[in-house]
């Protein structure tokens, strides 16, 4: 391999399943914000049309995830999940400053990554549960609905807080940004910042994700759904 | 991910007792940033057409008709003649957030009632508010309860713009989509007519905790 190839970091499973959630985490943050704060509430109005776009939206957000999981090509997705889930001893490096890393070989995620899934995916669900309460629970059951609204306000600051973050952080980094359309990522991105991953890829028998998979992926339907 | 979910699962079995212990706290920061904080004591402003109305108090008419025996335009200083009732009593919005001991004050419904003169075939009330759009509805009896109020004074001061000012509706014993904000017509019926939550599933008894309490008012 040249220096200059291009690895497959995410198919198109992965960014279709990333962009349609994206999508719906921006309907749902400002629907979110008109109903939550008054200065908005009063001025935008439109009550009922707001809360029906949000709850909607909000029952639908999982969707993409679980259609992602539900078939054969599923496979790419649950080996990053998975991935996103382990936590090795370099990951912690992401935390510490240059002069105390371990300098170990990087996974293909790093710790702020890891933490940024595990938070938002428990967010999704918790957000899912508690608005279904305050929307279609019995009127009867009100003591839940009060300690679900506390949860789900809570959880909207800490989604803004979360995806601002994210957002910030693919912004200021276009390579990885730009991998997230169109699914690959230049193999001296990979030295640099994601070593393990790049060892396991090139590892004899591992699975090299194949390069008309990325070429499929260039012209799939992600790219054209993009924003 | 799973101390985020039993944060949450928590938050919503324990959330009452915390939204009570949080309030004060939470109420003071929230005023001190002017945003909405978990757990605090503060309304939320619902309106469901785009923007709100602006009602002027020194034209402003409530009119009583349908169903009774003299149609009334009752102005601010009609209702402020006639005898007053104040309590104090939560905001229990169906959502789940609660604003406890408020300020209300005003006239019953049942002694505007008294004055219009319900006719004998009256079974309900149809509510009307400024904004075109929003109803509400009680029963006839329901709205013979003494912590039903035509409020115009709530939180100590003249009912605002932003809370359904000059006159809104103040229904203690039920859920605060029944307290119709900027009240500015009431239809006497004889049947129950679903209004604006009524019609997005919302229950038309809407008793706080799900069945009709005692009353708040001796």
């Amino acid at each position: 391999m040249t220096p200059d190839s291009e690895l497959a970091r995410f198919d198109v499973v992965e960014r279709l399943v990333h962009w349609s959630t994206a999508i719906m985490m921006l309907i749902l943050i400002v629907t979110g914000a008109i109903l939550y704060l008054p200065a908005l509430a009063l001025h935008v109005g439109h009550r009922g049309l707001v809360e029906n776009i949000h709850v909607i939206t909000g029952l639908c957000l999982l969707g993409p995830l679980a259609l992602g999981l539900a078939g054969p090509w599923r496979k790419r997705l649950v080996s990053d999940l998975r991935r996103l889930d382990r936590w090795r001893p370099s990951d912690f490096d992401w935390f510490r400053t240059a002069t105390r890393r371990s300098g170990l070989a990087r996974d293909k995620f790093n710790g702020g990554q890891k933490i940024e899934a595990a938070f938002l995916g428990a967010a999704m669900v918790a957000a899912l549960v508690t608005g279904v309460i305050m929307r279609f629970a019995p009127s009867s059951w009100i003591t839940w609905a009060t300690g679900a609204t506390l949860v789900h306000d809570a959880l909207f600051f800490g989604i803004v807080v979360a995806v601002v973050a994210h957002v910030a952080f693919a912004v200021s980094k276009p390579e990885q940004l730009f991998s997230m359309f169109n699914g690959r990522i230049s193999r001296s991105w990979a030295k640099g910042h994601a070593e393990a991953w790049l060892t396991e890829l090139e590892a004899p028998k591992v699975e090299i994700p194949s390069a008309s998979e990325a070429k499929g992926g260039l012209a799939g339907p992600a790219a054209r759904s993009a924003p | 991910m799973l101390g985020i979910l039993g944060l949450a699962g928590i938050g919503i079995v324990a959330g009452k007792k915390i939204d009570g212990a949080l309030g004060g706290v939470s109420s003071a920061v929230s005023n001190a940033i002017g945003v909405p904080l978990p757990g605090d004591d503060e309304f939320r402003y619902y309106t469901v057409t785009n923007g709100y109305p602006v009602v002027p108090a020194d034209t402003y008419k409530l009119t009583v008709d349908g169903m009774v025996n003299q149609p009334l335009r009752l102005s601010l200083a009609d209702l402020r003649s006639m005898k007053r009732t104040s309590l104090v009593h939560q905001f229990q919005c169906v959502t789940g957030w609660v604003v406890p001991d408020v300020h209300w004050e005003g006239v019953r419904l049942s002694d505007v009632l008294e004055r219009a003169g319900v006719t004998s075939e009256a079974s309900a009330l149809r509510f009307f508010s400024a904004d075109g759009l929003y109803t509400e509805s009680l029963t006839l009896t329901q709205a013979h309860l003494p912590d039903v109020l035509v409020a115009d004074k709530m939180l100590g001061t003249n009912v605002t713009t932003d809370h359904g000012g000059p006159v809104r509706l103040y229904v203690a014993p039920m859920y605060g989509y029944k307290s119709i904000k900027w009240l500015n017509r009431i239809e006497v019926t004889n049947k129950v007519v679903d209004g604006y939550w009524e019609d997005e599933g919302y229950p038309a008894d809407a008793w706080i905790g799900g069945s009709a309490p005692v009353s708040v008012v001796p």
